[in-house]
C-alpha cells in the first residue's frame, strides 16, 4: 500500500468515496475519435467532390501533405514547446530513402516507409541531443543552422541526391509503385497520411508522453521535480515526430518523381513553412496545424501567382504579415479562435 | 527510534564567494517531521534544492534509504521517493487543475484513467476537486500552492519537502494545510517544512533545525529550539530591532 493510499485512510479520509471520479474528468482517445472520424470523412468528401477538378485538386493534395507535416512537427513543436525549423531535413531524408531504394533496388515506397521512419527518427535524435540543451529561439536557430549543414551535404552527396540537378525516379504507374494514373489517387494517399499523423498526435496528446511533454514545454522545473526525464521526454517526442515527417517525404517523392536539395531543404517553403501553418492554425491544438495548412498552402499559392512576377518576394512579405497579425490577435491562432466564438455564441444561447 | 530515510553529511553549496549552505549534517527517519527554519536568505531553499537536486553540492553528501544520492538528477530522486513543492509556485499554465495533479501522478500510474484518479485523489485533500476542470494558470496563489502540494503527493512520495506552502494562504487554507500535514504524518509519512510562522512550526514538529548564514545553528525538540538563545538572536531577535 501506497503513502497515499495509507494517508487516505486517515483524519481526511473522504477521498475514498471519490473511487474513480478523476478518470471522467479527463479527455480520452475514445473521446477524440469521433471527430477524428468526421474530418476525415469530409476530406474525403472533398477528394472525391474535387476528382475531377486537377488544379483544386492539386491544392488540396498540397495542403493535405502540409497538413500532414505540420500536424507532425507540432507534436513536438506544440506539445513539446520545441520550435524546430529544421523538419525539412527529416522531410528530406524521407524523400531520398523512398527516391534511392526505389530507384536502385527496385523497393516498393510502401516497404521504403519503414527505414524511411528509422532513418528520420535515428538522425533527429542524435542531431537532437546536443541542441536540446538550447532553450527557445537559441534552440530554433541551431536547427535553422542545421538545414545548412543538410543543403551542403546533400549538394555534395550526389550519389544520393543527384546534387543540385536533383533525383529522378522513372515513372512506372501502379499501386505497388505508390504512382497513379490518377490524380486523385495521390489526393487520397495525402488524406492517408493526414489521417495517420492525426490519430498519432491524438493518442500522444491523450497519453502519458503528451502530458509529459506539455509539463517540459510549460515548465521544466516542476517537470523535472515531478520525476519527469526531460530529455529523454524531448528525445521521443521529436523521434517520433521526425518518423511521421520522412513518412511525408516518401509520399512527397513518389508525388513528384524529381526532387532537388534547394527545394526540398528551402527554409522559406519548407522548413519554416512547417512551423508556420501550425501557428496560423492553432499551435499544440490537434486540429489547429491541419486548419493552417487548408488556409495557407492555397494563400500562398494564390498569391505566388498574382504577386510572384509583379512583386517578386510579395508573397512572402503578405505571409509575414498574416504572422505578424496572428501573433498579436490571435495567439492560439484559428483553431484558438474559432472555439472563442463559439464559446461566446454558446453563452448567448 | 525508527530507520534513517534521509542522510545529510557535510553539504556545502557555495555560488562563487558566497557561501549559501555551509557543512549542514542531519539525519532523518522514516515517519518523522522536521521544520527548517531560519531568517530571508539563510539558506534553506538552496539546501531543499541540494536535497531533491535541482542544484549539485560543492561538498558533502545525501544518502536516501542508505543510497548515496548526492550525484543523482531531481527526476531521479522523484523516483526514488522525494517530491517537493517549490517556494515560487511551479503551476503548469497551460494545463488543468487536474492535469497538473497528474503530472505528478503519472510517475507510477502511467494509465491516464489510473493517473487521472489518483490526481482527483489528491486534489480532494487539499480542497480543489471542484476546481478540477479549471485552467490552472486562472488560480489564485494560494490555489497554486495547494495545488503544488497536489501535485506533489500524486507522486505518493517517501519523503515529501514542503517550501513555505502556508505563505500568501488565508487562515481557512493554511488550516486546511496544516490539518493536512498532521494527517499525513500521523498516517507514517516523512516530511520537511521550511515554515515562518512560527505557532504553524510549534504545531508541527517535535524537531526544529535552523539555519542562519547558510550554517546550522541548533537541532532539536521545538520548544527548546525556539528559546535557545543563539535562535532568538539569529531569528527572532533581527525582526525585533
Amino acid at each position: 500500500m501506497s503513502n497515499l493510499d495509507l494517508a487516505q485512510s486517515g483524519a481526511l479520509g473522504d477521498s475514498r468515496l471519490a473511487g474513480r471520479r478523476g478518470a471522467a474528468e479527463v479527455w480520452t482517445v475514445a473521446n477524440e475519435l469521433p471527430t477524428f472520424f468526421a474530418v476525415v470523412a469530409a476530406i474525403g468528401l472533398a477528394v472525391y467532390l474535387l476528382s475531377n477538378q486537377f488544379f483544386y485538386l492539386n491544392l488540396l493534395t498540397m495542403a493535405l501533405l502540409f497538413g500532414g507535416l505540420a500536424v507532425s512537427w507540432n507534436i513536438i513543436g506544440g506539445f513539446g514547446g520545441q520550435f524546430s525549423i529544421a523538419h525539412s531535413v527529416f522531410f528530406a531524408i524521407g524523400a531520398y530513402t523512398a527516391g534511392n531504394l526505389y530507384k536502385h533496388f527496385g523497393v516498393s515506397p510502401w516497404i521504403a516507409i519503414l527505414p524511411a521512419m528509422l532513418l528520420s527518427a535515428a538522425v533527429a535524435a542524435i542531431v537532437s541531443w546536443p541542441v536540446f540543451r538550447l532553450r527557445g529561439p537559441f534552440f530554433a536557430i541551431a536547427t535553422m543552422a542545421l538545414t545548412e549543414v543538410a543543403i551542403a551535404f546533400a549538394m555534395h552527396w550526389k550519389a544520393v541526391t543527384g546534387g543540385a540537378s536533383g533525383l529522378t525516379i522513372p515513372y512506372r504507374a501502379g499501386l505497388e509503385n505508390m504512382i497513379f494514373q490518377q490524380r486523385w489517387a495521390y489526393a487520397a494517399l495525402f488524406l492517408g497520411y493526414l489521417a495517420v499523423t492525426l490519430l498519432t498526435s491524438i493518442v500522444i496528446l491523450r497519453s502519458r508522453l503528451g502530458y509529459y511533454l506539455q509539463a517540459v514545454r510549460d515548465n521544466d522545473k516542476a517537470a523535472e521535480a515531478s520525476g519527469i526525464p526531460i530529455m529523454w521526454t524531448k528525445l521521443k517526442g521529436m523521434a517520433i515526430s521526425a518518423a511521421l515527417t520522412g513518412i511525408g517525404g516518401v509520399f512527397f517523392m513518389m508525388y513528384v518523381r524529381i526532387v532537388e536539395p534547394a527545394g526540398l531543404l528551402s527554409l522559406f517553403d519548407v522548413g519554416v513553412k512547417i512551423p508556420l501553418i501550425a501557428l496560423i492554425g492553432g499551435i499544440s491544438t490537434i486540429y489547429g496545424p491541419l486548419l493552417g495548412a487548408l488556409i495557407l498552402v492555397p494563400l500562398d499559392h494564390w498569391l505566388r501567382a498574382f504577386m510572384g512576377s509583379a512583386v517578386p518576394g510579395g508573397n512572402l512579405i503578405v505571409l509575414g504579415l498574416i504572422l505578424v497579425l496572428g501573433s498579436l490577435f490571435m495567439k492560439k491562432g484559428v483553431a484558438g479562435a474559432l472555439r472563442q466564438v463559439y464559446r461566446a455564441w454558446s453563452r448567448q444561447q | 527510534m525508527s530507520a534513517i530515510q534521509l542522510g545529510v553529511e557535510g553539504v556545502t553549496k557555495r555560488f562563487g564567494g558566497l557561501t549559501a549552505v555551509n557543512d549542514v549534517s542531519f539525519a532523518l527517519g522514516q515517519g518523522d517531521i522536521l521544520s527548517l527554519i531560519g531568517p530571508n536568505g539563510a539558506g534553506k531553499t538552496t539546501l531543499f534544492n541540494l536535497l531533491t537536486g535541482q542544484l549539485a553540492a560543492t561538498a558533502g553528501k545525501v544518502f536516501f534509504d542508505g543510497a548515496d544520492i548526492t550525484h543523482y538528477r531531481p527526476n531521479q530522486r522523484a523516483r526514488l521517493g522525494l517530491g517537493r513543492t517549490f517556494q515560487i509556485s511551479q503551476t503548469l499554465t497551460s494545463l488543468s487543475v487536474l492535469e497538473n495533479a497528474m503530472i505528478g501522478a503519472f510517475l507510477h500510474h502511467p494509465r491516464i484513467a489510473d493517473a487521472a484518479d489518483k490526481a482527483y485523489a489528491a486534489l480532494e485533500r487539499v480542497g480543489l476537486a471542484s476546481r478540477a476542470k479549471e485552467e490552472a494558470g486562472h488560480l489564485t496563489l494560494g490555489e497554486r500552492r495547494r495545488l503544488e502540494v497536489a501535485r506533489a503527493l500524486g507522486l505518493e512520495p517517501r519523503l515529501l519537502l514542503l517550501d513555505e506552502v502556508m505563505a500568501g494562504l488565508n487562515q481557512t487554507e493554511v488550516a486546511r494545510i496544516v490539518d493536512l500535514v498532521l494527517a499525513l504524518n500521523a498516517s507514517g509519512q516523512t516530511i520537511i517544512v521550511i515554515e515562518h510562522n512560527l505557532k504553524v512550526v510549534r504545531t508541527f514538529s517535535k524537531r526544529v533545525l535552523v539555519l542562519d548564514r547558510g550554517k546550522m545553528i541548533a537541532d532539536g525538540g521545538a520548544d527548546s529550539v525556539l528559546q535557545d538563545p543563539v535562535v532568538v538572536e539569529a531569528y527572532v531577535g533581527k525582526k525585533k530591532q
